[in-house]
C-alpha cells in the first residue's frame, strides 16, 4: 500500500505519537541551535496538522476509524487501548492543531528573550499530545490519563514566567482545580469499572443503565468536566491562569478547555446515549441552565474588568455559556425525533460550529494582547491609549476580533449565533433572549477595550512602540483569514465539517456499532 | 455553474436566511455610491493650526495622559444603575482557592439533587 | 440557473440599490423636515421650512473637513462611511411600499437587528476616534443606551417570531412571511392586548435607537458640548446627519412591517400601476404616522435623562412590560388551542 493509505491506517496513533516524540528530542536538538529547534517544532507541528486533515477528510465521509493499542481479540476484556475516532473527535482535532501550530509560530518572536526555551517547547508538544489524545480516545481510563498529561503540562506553562509571582500563583491554582477535577473523574470512572467490569466507552455504552450508581457517576462526570471547560461559577480559575500565561500558551490552553468540552458531550450523547429513555429532557435543560447563567455572568464579570487579558478570559467563559446552551438544546429534545429535525439538529450545529469559531475569535484576541504586551510591556487598560497610530496591523486584527467575537455580519461569529437564536426560540423564547443581550453586551466589552488601547489620543510614552514583528503578525493573519473564510462560506463549512459531527454525536449507535457489532438500538 | 451556486448559496437555518456574499457586494456597491457622495465636499482644511486643537470649551488643555479618558472609568451610567449586581458578583470572586473548590462542591450537590430526584 | 438570468438578477439589483439608495436619502432628509415643523407648530414657534435639511447637508459640504490632532485619521474619516454604508443596505431587506423586499430570501430579521447596531457603533467609533474627552464621553454613553434598549428590542423581536413559529408559519424570520401573516390575525383577546403592549414598548425603545429626546444624552447639547459629534464637522457631520435620516426611515419601516403590513390595494381592486401607486403611497402615510409618534411626540412632551436613568427604564420597567406581553401572548396560546375564538367570546359575554 502506498504512504497516504499507510498513514491513514495508522493515523490516530501517529496524531498523539508524533508530537509525543517530538517534545522528547527536542531539548536534545536545542543544543544545536535555537533557530534549528524553532523549526523542528514547526515541522512537527505542521506534519501532526497534515496527518489530521487527512484523517478527518475520510472520517468526513462517513467511515469511523479504530486503533487498538493491544490485544485484537475481543472476547478478552481490558488487555487493550481502543481509539476511536469519530467526526466529532476529528472536528476537534482540527481545532487543537490550528490552534498548536499558529501557537507556535507566534511564539517564535514572542517567546525569544526568555531562558528555557527548550522546556517552554517541550511543553507546548506536550500539550499539544495530551490534547490530541483526550480527543481521539475510546477508553474512559486513556482519558483520565491523557486529561491529567495535558493538565501538568498547562500547569508548568502557565507559571513560564516564574520571575513574577502572579504567575506561579495562577499555575498553583490551576493544578489545584485540575487534581480535584481529575480526581472525580477517576472516582466516576473507577464507579463504572466497577459496576460494568470495562473501560472502553463503547462497551460501557452497550451494558450501561441508569441506575442509582450510574447517575452519582453520571453527575460527577459532568461536573469535573465542566469545571475544566470553564462554567461558572467553577470558572473563577480561568481568568487567572489566561491572564498570567504567555499569550502562546493562552491559545494553547484553549483547545485543551475545549477537550474539555468535548468531554462533557462525549459523556453525555455517547456514553449515557442508550439510557436516554430513561432520563428524559433534565439533563438537556441541566446543561442549557448552565449555559444561561454562564452567558451572562461571564458577560457581566468582563464588563468591569480593568486588565486587558483578565477581560478577555472572562468572555472566553461567556462563550462556553454559548456552546453549552446550544449543544444542551439538542441534548433536551434528543429522543424526539421530530423536534430534533426542527430544532436539536439547526441548535446542535450552532453550537458546534461555535466551538471553532470561539477558539479562533478568542484565539486571535489574546493573540493581540500578547503583541500589546510584547510592543509596551503593559497589561492594564488605565495605562495603554493610543496606539492604534503606531501599530496599524494589530489594530486591523483586533476590528476584525472585535467584529467576530460579538457576531457582527458578515463574520463567523454571526452565522453560528444565527443558528443558535433561531432554533432555541422555539424550546423557550427566553433563551434566545438572553442569548441576544449577552451578544451585544459583549460587543459593549470590546469597545471599551478598542477605546482604552487603540485609541485617544498619541501619549509620550508610547512614541518609540513600533510594530510588532513579522511571525507574529503570520500568526494572526493566519487565524484572521481563517475567520474571514468561514464568515464567507458558512454553508460550504456547516455541509461538510459540522454536519458530520452533530450526526456522530446525535447517532450513538454507530460509535457502540464499530466495538459491539451486534448493537441495536441508537436513533 | 454548481460551483458559483455552492459559493454563492444561501445559508438557510430552520427558520431564516443568510447570504454573506450578496451582502458584501451590495456594501460595496452602496460603498461607492456613498463615497462619489462624499467627494461632493470639501476635503481640505488648515493642519497644524488652532483649528486641529481639541474643543474643550474654553479649558485649558493638561498633559495627554490626563486627557485620555482611563478604560475603567467608561460604562459608568451602566454600572451604576444596576449597582447591586456587580456588588454581588465582584464580592463572588475572592480569588480565594478554598473559595473556587467549594463552587465546584455547592454545583456537585446541587447536580446530585437534581439528578437524584429524577 | 444560466448567465442571463444571473446577470438579469445582478442587474436588477444594482439598480435596485440605487434606487433605494436615493430614496431612503430622499425620504429620510424630508420627513426629518416635516419632523422639525410639526415639533415646532407643537411648541408654539413657527420652525424652519420642510427643505431645510436639504440646505443643511449641502451646506455641510461646502465646509472643511476637519481632523483633529489628536484623532486617528483613518478610522476618524472611515466610521461615517461604514455607518451609512450599513444603513442603506438594511434598506434592501424591508418590505417597502408593500413590495416584497429585494433580496427577499438572503435575510432575515435577525439580520437586520445586528445591521441596526452598526451606524450607532459606528458613532461609538467616531467618537472614541476623535480624542476627545467630550467625545469619550458621549460614545461611552451610547454604548450603554445600546445595551440598555437591546434588551426589549430582543424580546419584541423574538415574541413575535415564536407566536408565528407556533402558527405553523415557515422561516418565521423572514420579513416575507411575517408579512404574509399578520399577527392580528391569529391573537385572541388576550393576545390582541399583549401585541398592544409590545407595539407601546417598540414605540418607546425607537427613540432611543434614533438618539433622540428624552434617550439623547449621548449627544447631549447643554452637556458635554454635543457629544459624540463634537469634533466632526464638514463632510464627515453629514454623513451622520444622513445616517440619522435613512435610519428613522429603516425604524419606521420596520415597525410598519411587523405590525401593520395591510396594504390598501386589494380594498380597491386596480390593476398593476395605480394599485403600486396607492400602495407606496399609504406606506408613506403610515411610516409618517409612526414617525409622528414615537419621534415628535415624545421628542416635545418630555425632557432629556440621565443616563444611568436611562439604562434603569429599559432594564427594568420596560424589560418588565415586555415580558407581560410575552406572557400574555403565552396564555393566549394555551386558551385559543384549548378552547378556540368562540368559546372564548362567550365566555366574555359577547355573544
Amino acid at each position: 500500500m502506498n504512504i497516504i493509505d499507510f498513514l491513514l491506517q495508522h493515523s490516530p496513533a501517529l496524531i498523539v505519537a508524533i508530537p509525543l516524540l517530538g517534545a522528547f528530542l527536542t531539548p536534545l536538538i536545542s543544543r544545536i541551535n535555537n533557530k534549528a529547534r524553532n523549526i523542528f517544532v514547526i515541522l512537527i507541528l505542521g506534519l501532526t496538522t497534515s496527518i489530521v486533515f487527512l484523517l478527518a477528510n475520510d472520517v468526513f465521509a462517513g467511515n469511523i476509524h479504530t486503533y487498538v493499542f493491544g490485544s485484537q481479540d475481543l472476547a478478552l476484556p481490558i488487555v487493550r487501548i481502543l481509539f476511536e475516532v469519530d467526526a466529532m473527535s476529528a472536528f476537534m482535532a482540527i481545532i487543537g492543531s490550528i490552534l498548536a501550530l499558529v501557537a507556535v509560530i507566534y511564539s517564535w518572536a514572542f517567546i525569544k528573550e526568555n531562558t528555557g526555551l527548550d522546556k517552554f517547547y517541550t511543553l507546548i508538544l506536550l500539550t499539544t499530545a495530551g490534547m490530541f489524545g483526550m480527543v481521539l480516545t475510546g477508553d474512559m481510563f486513556n482519558l483520565f490519563v491523557f486529561l491529567e498529561i495535558t493538565s501538568i503540562a498547562s500547569c508548568a506553562l502557565i507559571a513560564f514566567w516564574t520571575n513574577k509571582g502572579k504567575s506561579v500563583e495562577a499555575g498553583f491554582k490551576y493544578i489545584v482545580i485540575s487534581s480535584i477535577g481529575a480526581l472525580f473523574l477517576l472516582f466516576a470512572i473507577a464507579l463504572l469499572y466497577g459496576q460494568y467490569n470495562a473501560l472502553n466507552i463503547a462497551t460501557l455504552a452497550n451494558a450501561i443503565q441508569f441506575s442509582f450508581l450510574d447517575k452519582i457517576a453520571l453527575v460527577l462526570l459532568i461536573a469535573a468536566f465542566a469545571m475544566k471547560a470553564g462554567i461558572v461559577p467553577m470558572h473563577m480559575w480561568l481568568p487567572d491562569a489566561y491572564s498570567k500565561a504567555p499569550a502562546s500558551v493562552t491559545i494553547v490552553l484553549v483547545g485543551a478547555t475545549q477537550a474539555s468540552l468535548y468531554g462533557v458531550f462525549r459523556v453525555c450523547f455517547t456514553l449515557y446515549g442508550n439510557t436516554i429513555n430513561l432520563s428524559p429532557a433534565s439533563i438537556g435543560w441541566i446543561i442549557v441552565l448552565l449555559g444561561l447563567i454562564t452567558m451572562l455572568l461571564g458577560v457581566a464579570m468582563a464588563l468591569i474588568q480593568s486588565d486587558f487579558k483578565r477581560l478577555i478570559a472572562f468572555s472566553a467563559v461567556a462563550e462556553i455559556g454559548f456552546m453549552f446552551l446550544g449543544i444542551g438544546a439538542g441534548l433536551t429534545v434528543l429522543g424526539n425525533a421530530e423536534m430534533m429535525a426542527a430544532i436539536g439538529i439547526p441548535a446542535m450545529s450552532g453550537g458546534v460550529f461555535h466551538i471553532m469559531n470561539d477558539a479562533l475569535d478568542i484565539g486571535l484576541l489574546f493573540l493581540v494582547a500578547g503583541a500589546i504586551y510584547y510592543a509596551t510591556r503593559e497589561t492594564s487598560l488605565d495605562k495603554l491609549g493610543g496606539l492604534a497610530r503606531n501599530m496599524k496591523y494589530t489594530t486591523v486584527f483586533f476590528i476584525i476580533g472585535l467584529f467576530a467575537v460579538s457576531g457582527i455580519p458578515p463574520m463567523n461569529g454571526f452565522a453560528s449565533k444565527l443558528l443558535i437564536y433561531e432554533s432555541t426560540f422555539q424550546l423557550n423564547p427566553i433563551l434566545s433572549i438572553v442569548a441576544i443581550l449577552s451578544s451585544i453586551m459583549l460587543l459593549a466589552v470590546f469597545v471599551k477595550v478598542f477605546h482604552s488601547v487603540f485609541l485617544g489620543p498619541s501619549l509620550p510614552k508610547f512614541k518609540e512602540v513600533k510594530e510588532v514583528p513579522k511571525s507574529m503578525l503570520i500568526a494572526m493573519g493566519i487565524i484572521a483569514s481563517i475567520i474571514i473564510v468561514f464568515g464567507l462560506f458558512p454553508e460550504l463549512i456547516i455541509n461538510n465539517i459540522v454536519e458530520p459531527a452533530v450526526s456522530a454525536l446525535v447517532n450513538y449507535g454507530d460509535y457502540i456499532r464499530e466495538v459491539i457489532p451486534t448493537f441495536t438500538g441508537g436513533i | 455553474m454548481s460551483m458559483l451556486e455552492t459559493l454563492l448559496g444561501t445559508f438557510q437555518t430552520g427558520s431564516g436566511f443568510w447570504n454573506p456574499i450578496v451582502w458584501i457586494i451590495v456594501a460595496a456597491l452602496v460603498f461607492l455610491i456613498t463615497y462619489i457622495l462624499r467627494g461632493f465636499g470639501n476635503k481640505k482644511y488648515k493642519k497644524g493650526t488652532e483649528q486641529v486643537k481639541s474643543f474643550l470649551s474654553g479649558n485649558p488643555e493638561y498633559e495627554k495622559e490626563k486627557m485620555h479618558v482611563k478604560g475603567s472609568n467608561l460604562f459608568w451610567g451602566f454600572t451604576e444603575s444596576l449597582k447591586w449586581i456587580f456588588d454581588i458578583l465582584h464580592k463572588m470572586h475572592t480569588g480565594n482557592i478554598s473559595d473556587y473548590v467549594l463552587w465546584f462542591v455547592i454545583v456537585m450537590a446541587v447536580l446530585f439533587l437534581l439528578v437524584g430526584l429524577m | 440557473m444560466d448567465f442571463i438570468e444571473i446577470s438579469q438578477t445582478a442587474l436588477l439589483i444594482i439598480i435596485g440599490t440605487v434606487g433605494l439608495a436615493l430614496f431612503g436619502m430622499f425620504f429620510g432628509l424630508l420627513y426629518k423636515g416635516i419632523d422639525r415643523k410639526l415639533s415646532a407648530h407643537m411648541q408654539g414657534r413657527i420652525g424652519p421650512p420642510i427643505r431645510q435639511p436639504f440646505r443643511d447637508v449641502i451646506k455641510l459640504f461646502t465646509k472643511e473637513n476637519i481632523v483633529p490632532e489628536n484623532a486617528v485619521p483613518w478610522i476618524f474619516n472611515m466610521a461615517p462611511l461604514i455607518g451609512l454604508v450599513a444603513t442603506i443596505s438594511i434598506l434592501l431587506y424591508l418590505p417597502l411600499g408593500g413590495f416584497p423586499p429585494l433580496l427577499s430570501n438572503m435575510g432575515d430579521l435577525i439580520l437586520i437587528l445586528y445591521l441596526l447596531i452598526i451606524p450607532s457603533l459606528a458613532m461609538v467609533i467616531g467618537g472614541f476616534a476623535s480624542g476627545s474627552p467630550y467625545a469619550t464621553v458621549g460614545a461611552q454613553r451610547e454604548m450603554a443606551t445600546m445595551i440598555a434598549y437591546e434588551f426589549p428590542l430582543a424580546i419584541i423581536i423574538i415574541s413575535i417570531a415564536w407566536k408565528l413559529s407556533l402558527e405553523g408559519v415557515t422561516n418565521v424570520f423572514a420579513l416575507s412571511s411575517i408579512v404574509s401573516a399578520p399577527i392580528w390575525s391569529s391573537a385572541g383577546p388576550i393576545g390582541f392586548i399583549g401585541f398592544i403592549i409590545l407595539l407601546i414598548t417598540l414605540i418607546i425603545v425607537t427613540p432611543a435607537e434614533l438618539s433622540k429626546i428624552p434617550f439623547d444624552s449621548p449627544e447631549a447639547e447643554t452637556e458635554i458640548a454635543g457629544g459624540i459629534l463634537v469634533e466632526y464637522s464638514g463632510r464627515n457631520l453629514a454623513m451622520f446627519y444622513l445616517t440619522d435620516g435613512v435610519k428613522t426611515i429603516v425604524m419606521a419601516s420596520l415597525i410598519v412591517a411587523l405590525f401593520f403590513p395591510y396594504n390598501l390595494s386589494p380594498l380597491f381592486g386596480f390593476g398593476s400601476y395605480p394599485a403600486f401607486a396607492i400602495d407606496i403611497l399609504f406606506y408613506l402615510v403610515k411610516v409618517l404616522l409612526v414617525i409622528l409618534f414615537s419621534v415628535t411626540l415624545i421628542r416635545v412632551a418630555v425632557a432629556r435623562l440621565k443616563i444611568d436613568q436611562i439604562v434603569y427604564t429599559y432594564w427594568v420597567p420596560l424589560t418588565l412590560l415586555s415580558l407581560v406581553g410575552l406572557i400574555c401572548i403565552m396564555w393566549d396560546q394555551t386558551i385559543m388551542a384549548n378552547f378556540g375564538l368562540n368559546t372564548v367570546f362567550e365566555m366574555l359575554g359577547l355573544i
